[in-house]
């Protein structure tokens, strides 16, 4: 079950290709998320109710740890290693075996969640733009 | 007699290599789990796994390693 949980993938745009770039770049992983601001799962590999929870309990944990906002979480266990990364309120998470290379992981992740935001900005003003009426002067452009 | 000049070669790189193996066998069994994390201004700080806080930070790793499942086979 395990085998197939981490090849599922969460169908959310943007942030499933993001996700099928993440695991395509890195063959230490074992499982990803992208979650957005508000911690909703925009794609995950395996149970996207789950990650939401865990992803949510790393956080917290990390952001207690210390006096403010973490920026990047690298933990190494005996059973695997997990990285965790917030880029303008994203948030992606990576799961790998160990000894991966944490900074080529966190490169791919930094890159990824700079990608989807900024596929996020361009998709926001695109919806901007449509709720003006272009038939009013100036509406247009 | 002097040994061959590919001879000289082959025996620096297969002493490199075997520095590297050693190297990274050393690395798999010394290496202790720990919990690191770093903020925005580059400053970082380390948990160890008998701190609260490091404590709370293992569980909640282990749990998203558990969620992540083992990596399918290729």
């Amino acid at each position: 079950m395990a085998d197939v949980a981490a090849t599922e993938v969460v169908p959310a745009g943007p942030a499933t290709a993001a996700l099928a770039f993440l695991t395509e770049m890195s063959p230490d992983l074992r499982g990803a998320a992208i979650l957005d601001p508000a911690g909703v799962v925009l794609a995950a590999s395996g149970e996207p109710d789950r990650w939401r929870e865990d992803a949510a309990a790393l956080l917290a944990a990390a952001d207690q740890a210390g006096e403010e906002r973490v920026e990047q979480v690298h933990i190494a266990t005996e059973q695997g290693e997990v990285f965790a990364l917030r880029h303008e309120g994203l948030v992606a998470l990576a799961v790998t075996e160990r000894f991966a290379l944490a900074s080529l992981m966190l490169f791919d992740m930094r890159s990824v969640l700079r990608d989807l935001a900024s596929t996020r900005r361009r998709d926001e003003s695109v919806q901007m733009g449509d709720e003006i009426d272009p038939s009013t002067p100036g509406g247009g452009g | 007699m002097p040994p061959k000049p590919h001879r000289v070669l082959l025996d620096r790189v297969s002493g490199y290599a075997d520095e590297a193996a050693a190297f990274v066998r050393r690395r798999r069994i010394s290496r202790r789990p720990f919990a690191r994390l770093y903020y925005r201004e580059g400053r970082s700080s380390d948990h160890a796994g008998d701190s609260v806080a490091g404590a709370e930070l293992f569980v909640a790793a282990g749990r998203l390693i558990e969620v992540a499942g083992k990596r399918p086979k290729a």
